[in-house]
C-alpha cells in the first residue's frame, strides 16, 4: 500500500474537503486497496449485542454491568482491566461525558467479576486540564470513594506502536504505556451524534487514547489523516475487548459537545465494538453502511449486518428513534 | 530518559496556607526529591523524564532556590533535527521546545541550544486551512502547530510568541518579529467572542465555544506587551471572572502567573491554589501531578516572573 502524499496537506485545504479526500480510499473496492493484513483479523460469524434498560443515573450500574458480563460471556477473572470513558468537556446540563455513576458501577462490577486490578484512563482532546474535568464531572468523587486509580492518558509514558491497519497511511503511533500494559480494555463511550464523523460511540472513543503531550490538543494528526481512517486504525491496533455504552441520556444534533441531551434509557454492551456501534447507529436512525468508519471496519474488524447480530436484553426496536443531526450529515440517515 | 520511582503524596508539608515561605520550601523539596536520575522530571513520579515538566520544574526551582538548578539536562536531551524530542520516532512538540528555549533564555543562557530551537521554531509554520463555513476563523494565517504538518493552535502559538519576544528582547533575530506578528494575528483571530481563548476554535457551526482558563492565561502572557488591545482587555476580564470557580492546579497556577504579570489582584487565586495543593495534591492517593506542583511553585514564588514579563517589541 502506498501511503498518502502528506505534502498535499501543506497546500490550502478546507477541513471538510480534506476529510473527504482522505476518506476516498475507504470507497475504493476492497480488491484494489486493502490497508490491513487480512490474515491477522477474523470477523465472527455472529456477534452478540446487549441492550439493558437504565431509566436514569440512579440505576444500580454495578448490578447491570455484572449481569451484562455474564450474559455476554465476558471473562475478566484475574485480568488487569482498563476502563476508557469519554470525557471531553464540561458544561452543566449537557450530556457530553460518560456518566461517572456508570463508570464507577462498571469498576465495581469488574472487581466483582474477579478483575485483578481496575484502572480508569482518559486523554481529553480539547481540554488538557484533566484535574478540572475530573472535578467538574464528578468522576473525581467516584474515584476517591471507590479507590480507583486514574491515568491521564495525555501525559502517561508513551511507546511507539506499529499500527495493524493503515487507512491513515501512518505506520505507527505513540500510545500510552498504561493502556498497552492492560489485558482487558473496555471502551466506555457516551452515545452522541458527531458533526464530523456522524456518530461517536465505542470506536471513536479511542481518540482519547492518543497522547496529547505528543500530538497536541486537539489531536490534529488524526483529523488530518481522516477521522474515519484514524478511528479504524486505532480500533484495529488497540483491539478493545469489550464496550459499555452510556445511552441512558445520549446527545443529538451538533455533537459531540454542542448537541442536546436526549434520553434513550439503556446501556449497550458487547465484545464486538463494530456490532455494538452499528446497533447504536440504527437505534438513533443512522445507517451503519453510510458511516465511513463502520463500513471500513465491517470488512475486517466486526459485524454490522443486523441479521448476524444476536440481540440480548431488550430489542433495539424498543429504543429506535431518529436523532437530529447537522444538515451536512443528514444523508447518513436510514432510508 | 531514565526512570526513578518516587512519590510525593504524603510528604511532610506545612499545614497552613498562611506560611507561604514554608509552603514554598516544602514544595521545592518535594520537587527536588522527585527528580529522575537523568536530571529531568516526569509528569508523574516513576515515569520517564519529559520536556515540559522538566522545564517547569527548572523554572520553579530557579525562582525559589538560592542555588539555581543545573540546566545541563536540557543540553543532554535527545534531539532530532535540532528539535528536543521526548520519544524516538514521535514528532517534535513545538510548544514544549519553546518552553525549553524559554527556560534556557531565562537562565541567562545564550548558548547554541536555545538559538538552535529558536531557529527551527521560526522556520516552523502551521498548515493553512482554506475558508470553511463550519469554522469561523482565518485559516490562511500560519502561526504554530503542536507538531509538523498540522494546523495552528492557541497553546503552541502562545508559547512561541512568548519565546520569540523574549529572544528579541536580547537582540535582533532574522524573521523573528515577522513570525511574532503572525502569531499575534492568530491569537487575535481565535479569541472567543466574550473574551479569552480555548484550544483554538472560537466558533464552530455558528456556535460560540467557551474559553478555558489555562489557554486564556497563556495567550494573555504572550500578549502582555499589548495590554491596551481590546482582545487583551476582554481576555483579562474573562480570566478574572473564570478563575474564581477554577479547580485545578495547572489552571490556577497559569492564571496566577498571568494576573501577577499584569499587576492585577491575586490574593483569591493564590489562596485557592495553596488550599488546592494542600487538600488534594499532597493528600495520599492523589496522582502526584508534578507538572501542577511545578507550575504552582513558580506561580507562588515571590521573585519577578522574568520568563513571562515582556517589554515592548
Amino acid at each position: 500500500m502506498k501511503p498518502p502524499n502528506h505534502d498535499a496537506v501543506r497546500t490550502q485545504l478546507s477541513r471538510r474537503h480534506f476529510l473527504a479526500a482522505v476518506s476516498l480510499p475507504l470507497l475504493a473496492p476492497a480488491c484494489l486497496w486493502q490497508p490491513y493484513d487480512a490474515g491477522s483479523f477474523s470477523i465472527p460469524e455472529r456477534s452478540s449485542v446487549g441492550l439493558f434498560p437504565a431509566g436514569d443515573y440512579a440505576t444500580d450500574f454495578a448490578d447491570l454491568v455484572f449481569r451484562g458480563f455474564r450474559e455476554l460471556g465476558a471473562n475478566i477473572t484475574g485480568r488487569r482491566v482498563f476502563l476508557k470513558p469519554n470525557m471531553v468537556e464540561y458544561e452543566p446540563g449537557t450530556a457530553i461525558n460518560t456518566h461517572p455513576h456508570l463508570v464507577a458501577g462498571t469498576a465495581i462490577a469488574c472487581r466483582r467479576a474477579g478483575a485483578s486490578e481496575v484502572v480508569i484512563g482518559e486523554g481529553p482532546g480539547h481540554r488538557r486540564d484533566i484535574e478540572y474535568l475530573l472535578s467538574a464531572t464528578g468522576l473525581a468523587d467516584q474515584l476517591r470513594e471507590q479507590r480507583i486509580r486514574f491515568v491521564d492518558l495525555n501525559h502517561d509514558d508513551v511507546q511507539m506502536v506499529r499500527l495493524r491497519s493503515w487507512f491513515t497511511g501512518l505506520r505507527e503511533l505513540a500510545l500510552p504505556v498504561e493502556l498497552l500494559q492492560s489485558d482487558f480494555i473496555i471502551s466506555m463511550p457516551k452515545l452522541k451524534t458527531h458533526h464530523w464523523a456522524g456518530m461517536t460511540c465505542s470506536m471513536k472513543n479511542l481518540f482519547g487514547t492518543v497522547p496529547g503531550a505528543v500530538y497536541g490538543w486537539p489531536k490534529n494528526v488524526l483529523h488530518l489523516h481522516g477521522i474515519p481512517n484514524s478511528i479504524v486504525d486505532l480500533v484495529s491496533t488497540i483491539r478493545p475487548h469489550f464496550t459499555i455504552v452510556d445511552a441512558v441520556t445520549a446527545m443529538e444534533g451538533d455533537g459531540p459537545i454542542m448537541g442536546r441531551p436526549r434520553a434513550l434509557g439503556f446501556v449497550a454492551m458487547g465484545s464486538d465494538l463494530v456490532a455494538v456501534d452499528a446497533t447504536c447507529a440504527r437505534v438513533i436512525g443512522l445507517d451503519p453502511a453510510k458511516i465511513d468508519y463502520l463500513r471500513s471496519a465491517s470488512r475486517f474488524l466486526g459485524v454490522t449486518d443486523d441479521i448476524r447480530i444476536d440481540q440480548r436484553g431488550e430489542s433495539p426496536g424498543r429504543y429506535a428513534t431518529q436523532f437530529d443531526i447537522v444538515d451536512a450529515l443528514k444523508h447518513l440517515r436510514l432510508s | 530518559m531514565q526512570d526513578r520511582p518516587s512519590g510525593v503524596s504524603g510528604d511532610s508539608v506545612s499545614s497552613s496556607t498562611s506560611d507561604l515561605p514554608r509552603f514554598r520550601a516544602d514544595l521545592s523539596a518535594i520537587l527536588q526529591r522527585a527528580r529522575n536520575a537523568d536530571g529531568g522530571w516526569p509528569y508523574h513520579p516513576g515515569k520517564r523524564s519529559r520536556i515540559e515538566p522538566t522545564c517547569w520544574a527548572l523554572l520553579a526551582l530557579s525562582q525559589t532556590n538560592p542555588q539555581p538548578p543545573n540546566l545541563d539536562v536540557l543540553g543532554r536531551w535527545p534531539r532530532h533535527d535540532n528539535w528536543l524530542i521526548d520519544l524516538a520516532g514521535a514528532p517534535a512538540n513545538h510548544a514544549f521546545n519553546a518552553i525549553a528555549a524559554l527556560t534556557l533564555l531565562q537562565s541567562g543562557s545564550t548558548g547554541t541550544l536555545a538559538e538552535a530551537i529558536v531557529r527551527v521554531l521560526i522556520a516552523s509554520k502551521g498548515v493553512p486551512l482554506a475558508p470553511d463555513p463550519a469554522i469561523r476563523q482565518d485559516g490562511s494565517l500560519q502561526a504554530w502547530s503542536w507538531v509538523d504538518g498540522t494546523f495552528s493552535w492557541v497553546e503552541p502559538t502562545a508559547w512561541c510568541v512568548l519565546l520569540l519576544k523574549q529572544r528579541l528582547a536580547r537582540g535582533p533575530y532574522p524573521d523573528a518579529l515577522k513570525r511574532v506578528r503572525v502569531g499575534e494575528q492568530v491569537l487575535n483571530d481565535r479569541a472567543c467572542r466574550g473574551g479569552g481563548w480555548n484550544y483554538g476554535n472560537a466558533n464552530v457551526y455558528g456556535k460560540d465555544l467557551l474559553p478555558y482558563v489555562p489557554t486564556t492565561a497563556l495567550a494573555l502572557l504572550a500578549l502582555n506587551d499589548r495590554r491596551n488591545e481590546p482582545v487583551v482587555v476582554r481576555g483579562l476580564e474573562q480570566l478574572e471572572r473564570d478563575v474564581l470557580s477554577e479547580r485545578s492546579a495547572v489552571a490556577l497556577s497559569l492564571a496566577l502567573i498571568c494576573l501577577r504579570v499584569y499587576g492585577r489582584p491575586t490574593s483569591v487565586p493564590e489562596q485557592q491554589l495553596t488550599q488546592l495543593i494542600l487538600d488534594r495534591h499532597l493528600s495520599p492517593g492523589y496522582g502526584d501531578d508534578l507538572l501542577g506542583l511545578s507550575m504552582a511553585l513558580y506561580a507562588l514564588s515571590d521573585g519577578p516572573l522574568g520568563a513571562f514579563t515582556l517589554g515592548a517589541v
